[in-house]
C-alpha cells in the first residue's frame, strides 16, 4: 500500500511536470513565453501594436 | 448626420477623450486594407457621430495603418474636426494640426492633459493660439474630465462660424506654385478652391497617399510638375515655414508661472544626460550602478539569507517529514533533491532580479529610458539601425519574446528582420539566475563589473550582427524614429512597486512551471539510464548526452559532462540551466554549489561559459517568436544555429586568449 502511494505521488509529479513542458511547448508555438499569462505592460504594449 | 473627426497624435489621450463624449454603445470594425480599429460613437443626447481616427503624427504616412486618416480626408468630409494634442509637446503636435487646419473644414483644438503642463509651469494664452491658428481652443483632461463640458457644448453649437483655411506664408516659389495649380484645378477639375489648395500643399510636401490619389484621379495640374516640385525641395520649405510659425505662436502664447522649476531642471540634466559625447558614458555608469546595487549591495546579501533558509531549516524540515511518514528514498530524493533543491535554488536568485526590476522600474519612471533610447539612437544610426530599434532591444532585456514582438513598431521589413535577429542577444532576465551563481562563485567582488560586461558583451554582438545584416541585405531605407522626451520626476513609490512586480511576476510563476517541470525532467535523465534507475549519476541518461558533448566544450574549458547537460535544458527556458546544475550535482543549494564549482571551473572558464550562455541558442518561446514575426521557420532554424555558432567561437576565443594571458 505504502509502495502503490509512493509510486501514485510520483506519477502525479511527473505527470505534472510533462504536462507543464507540453503547455509550454504548445504556447511557445503561439509566440508566447511561460510568463505571458500575467499580462504584463511589456505583453500588452507588444500585443497592441500588431499590425 | 452631422460628423465629428477625432484626430491627434498617438498618446494624447484621443481615445479616452473619446469614450468621455460618446456613449457606450461605440461601434467597432476595421478600416478597409488594415487592421486598425474604426470606432464610432455618438455624442451622448445628440445624433452627432465621432469618427476615432488612428493616432498619427502627420498627414504624411509612413504605414498602411497612417494612411487610414489622409484616406479620411480625401474620402469623407467631417462636419468638423476635433484635433486632440498633448498640452506638454504642443510644439511637435501642431505640426499636425497645421495640415489639419489647412483643409479648411472648422476644427476646434483640445490641449488635452493640461494639468502636465501646468505643473510644469507653463500655460498657453488660448485666445492667442486660437487668434493665430483661426480656430476654437479648449483646455481639457480627459482623465479628470474637466474641460469637457465646455468642448462638448462646443461640438454641439448649431451656430458656427464659417471656416477658413489657415494660411502660411510659405516662400514665394511654393505660394506661386500652389496658387497656379489652384487655378487650374479649380477651373479643370471642379475641385473647391480650399480642397484644392490643400490638396496641392499635400501633393508638393510629397505625402504619397495623397500623391496616388492624384494620380487616379488624373489631375495633371498636379503630376505634371512633380519633379519641378521635388527638385526644387517644396517640401523642406513647406516645413520650415510651418516650424517658424509653430515657434512664433508658441512664443507668444506662452505665459510662465512661477511655481514649478521642472521645465528649468529638465534643460539643465539633458545638457548632460543626452550629450552626443558624454550621454553614452552616463548610459554606462548608470546601467553599473544598477548591477552594483542589484548584485553587489542589496541583492547577494539577500540572496544569501534566503539560499540559507531554504538549504538548511526548509530542506531539512522537509527530508525528516518525509522519512517520518515512511516516503520512500526515490520520492524523497525527487522531492528534495530535485523539487526544493532545483526550485528552490534558483528561487534564491529573486533578489537580484526584483532588485534590477526596481531599478529599471526608477529610470523608467523619472524619464531617463525616453533618454536612453535618444543617446543610443546615435550609434544606431552608425550601424545603420535607428533608435527605434533600441526600444525592443531595451524590452529584450526584460523577455527576448516581448522585445521580437515589439519589433513590429519598426515599419521598414527589412529593419524589422534584422531587429528580430538580433534580439536574442539582448541579455533576458531568465538569464540572471545563472549569472548570478557565477559571480557569487568566481567573481564574489566584481559581480556587478562581471554582468556589466555580459550585458555590453551582448549589445556588442548585436550591433555588430546588425551591421552585417545590413549590408548582407542591402537596407538603404530606414524608419523614422520619434521619442518624446518626458520632464524628470521623482519616481512615485507605488509606480516603483507596481513596476517591479509586473516584470517579476512572471518569474516567480515560471518557477511553478515551467522551471519546476524543467526541475523534475532533469531529476529524472540524471536518476534514469538504460539499465533503469542508477545509483552512479555518471551511468545517468543525462550523464551520457553531456559526456558525448564533451570534447566539443573542452576548448573553452569545460571538464564535467554536467554544465553541457544542463545547458540542453536552457533551451526549456534559460532559468533551468540553473536548477539543472543544482539537481545534477544532488546538492541542496547554491552555496554547496559554488563550493563544488570551485574544482571544476577557473574563473575564466566560469566566464567563457556565461558568454556561452548569452549568446547560444534562444529558448523555444523565443524560436517560436521569430517563426512567428518573419512567417518562416528557416529563420528560427538560422537564428538557433548561427548563434550557437557565434557562441561557440566567442567563447572558445576568450578561453584560448585568455589562457594565454592567465
Amino acid at each position: 500500500m505504502q509502495l502503490l502511494i509512493n509510486l501514485l505521488i510520483t506519477a502525479a509529479i511527473i505527470g505534472l511536470a510533462g504536462w507543464e513542458i507540453f503547455h509550454h511547448l504548445q504556447k511557445a508555438r503561439q509566440g508566447n513565453c511561460p510568463a505571458c499569462d500575467c499580462g504584463c505592460a511589456l505583453k500588452r504594449q507588444a500585443t497592441r501594436k500588431q499590425h | 448626420m452631422p460628423t465629428v473627426a477625432l484626430l491627434g497624435n498617438p498618446n494624447t489621450g484621443k481615445t479616452t477623450l473619446f469614450n468621455e463624449l460618446t456613449d457606450t454603445y461605440a461601434y467597432v470594425e476595421n478600416w478597409d486594407g488594415v487592421t486598425v480599429e474604426k470606432k464610432l460613437g455618438r455624442i451622448k443626447h445628440s445624433e452627432i457621430v465621432v469618427v476615432d481616427l488612428p493616432g498619427i503624427y502627420s498627414l504624411n504616412p509612413l504605414t498602411k495603418d497612417e494612411a487610414v486618416a489622409v484616406n479620411y480626408l480625401l474620402n469623407d468630409v467631417p462636419d468638423l474636426i476635433l484635433n486632440v494634442t498633448n498640452a506638454s509637446q504642443l510644439k511637435r503636435n501642431l505640426l499636425l494640426s497645421l495640415e489639419v487646419l489647412e483643409f479648411g473644414q472648422p476644427v476646434v483644438l483640445a490641449l488635452n492633459m493640461i494639468d502636465d503642463l501646468t505643473r510644469s509651469g507653463i500655460r498657453y494664452d488660448l485666445d492667442v493660439l486660437a487668434d493665430r491658428l483661426g480656430c476654437q481652443v479648449r483646455a481639457t483632461n480627459a482623465r479628470k474630465k474637466t474641460g469637457l463640458a465646455q468642448l462638448k457644448t462646443e461640438l454641439l453649437a448649431e451656430q458656427r462660424q464659417p471656416a477658413a483655411p489657415l494660411v502660411l506664408p510659405y516662400p514665394r516659389p511654393v505660394s506661386d506654385a500652389v496658387q497656379t495649380a489652384v487655378t487650374a484645378l479649380v477651373a479643370d477639375f471642379e475641385l473647391t478652391p480650399q480642397f484644392a489648395r490643400w490638396l496641392a500643399i499635400q501633393y508638393m510636401n510629397k505625402n504619397q497617399t495623397v500623391r496616388r490619389h492624384v494620380a487616379d484621379c488624373g489631375l495633371t495640374p498636379l503630376t505634371e510638375n512633380q519633379v519641378s516640385y521635388d527638385r526644387q525641395h517644396f517640401d523642406d520649405q513647406i516645413f520650415n515655414t510651418r516650424l517658424t510659425f509653430i515657434e512664433r505662436t508658441i512664443t507668444e502664447a506662452t505665459q510662465y508661472l512661477n511655481t514649478s522649476h521642472d521645465a528649468n531642471l529638465t534643460a539643465k540634466l539633458d545638457r548632460w544626460i543626452t550629450h552626443p559625447i558624454l550621454g553614452l558614458p552616463v548610459f554606462v555608469g548608470i546601467f553599473y550602478l544598477m548591477f552594483k546595487l542589484s548584485f553587489d549591495w542589496v541583492g547577494t546579501p539577500l540572496s544569501n539569507a534566503l539560499d540559507a533558509l531554504l538549504s538548511g531549516p526548509v530542506s531539512t524540515t522537509a527530508a525528516n517529514l518525509l522519512t517520518s511518514i515512511g516516503t520512500l528514498p526515490f520520492l524523497k530524493s525527487l522531492i528534495v533533491n530535485g523539487i526544493i533543491a532545483g526550485v528552490g535554488g534558483v528561487l534564491t536568485f529573486m533578489p537580484q532580479i526584483f532588485v534590477l526590476f526596481a531599478c529599471i522600474s526608477v529610470l523608467e519612471d523619472s524619464g531617463y529610458m525616453a533618454r536612453a533610447a535618444l543617446v543610443t539612437d546615435r550609434i544606431m544610426q552608425v550601424i545603420g539601425l535607428n533608435g527605434k530599434a533600441f526600444i525592443p532591444l531595451i524590452i529584450g532585456f526584460g523577455c527576448n519574446v516581448t522585445g521580437i514582438f515589439s519589433a513590429r513598431t519598426i515599419e521598414q521589413p527589412k529593419e524589422r528582420l534584422v531587429t528580430t535577429l538580433i534580439s536574442p542577444f539582448m541579455s533576458c532576465s531568465a538569464r540572471l539566475p545563472i549569472y548570478s551563481l557565477f559571480v557569487t562563485a568566481f567573481f564574489p567582488h566584481n559581480q556587478a563589473v562581471i554582468v556589466l560586461s555580459l550585458y555590453f558583451l551582448g549589445i556588442i554582438i548585436a550591433l555588430v550582427m546588425a551591421k552585417l545584416y545590413q549590408w548582407l541585405f542591402r537596407i538603404k531605407e530606414s524608419s523614422v524614429f520619434i521619442v518624446e522626451l518626458p520632464k524628470y520626476h521623482l519616481p512615485r513609490l507605488d509606480i516603483i512597486a507596481m513596476g517591479t512586480w509586473d516584470k517579476g511576476k512572471g518569474f516567480v510563476k515560471k518557477a511553478g512551471t515551467i522551471i519546476f517541470a524543467g526541475t523534475v525532467l532533469i531529476w529524472l535523465l540524471s536518476n534514469l539510464g538504460p539499465t533503469g534507475i542508477v545509483t552512479n549519476i555518471n551511468q545517468s541518461f543525462a550523464a551520457m548526452v553531456g559526456q558525448v558533448m564533451l570534447p566539443v566544450f573542452k576548448p573553452m574549458g569545460i571538464t564535467a559532462w554536467q554544465p553541457i547537460s544542463a545547458l540542453l535544458t536552457g533551451v526549456l527556458a534559460k532559468e533551468v540551466i540553473s536548477s539543472s546544475m543544482i539537481v545534477m550535482f544532488h546538492l541542496a543549494g547554491q552555496t554547496s554549489l559554488i563550493a563544488t564549482f570551485g574544482g571544476l571551473f577557473t574563473p575564466l572558464s566560469a566566464y567563457c561559459i556565461l558568454v556561452f550562455i548569452l549568446i547560444y541558442a534562444p529558448c523555444f518561446a523565443t524560436l517560436a517568436a521569430i517563426k512567428s514575426e518573419t512567417g518562416s521557420l528557416k529563420w528560427a532554424a538560422y537564428s538557433l544555429v548561427s548563434n550557437t555558432l557565434i557562441a561557440y567561437v566567442i567563447a572558445v576565443g576568450i578561453y584560448q586568449l585568455g589562457a594565454l594571458f592567465i
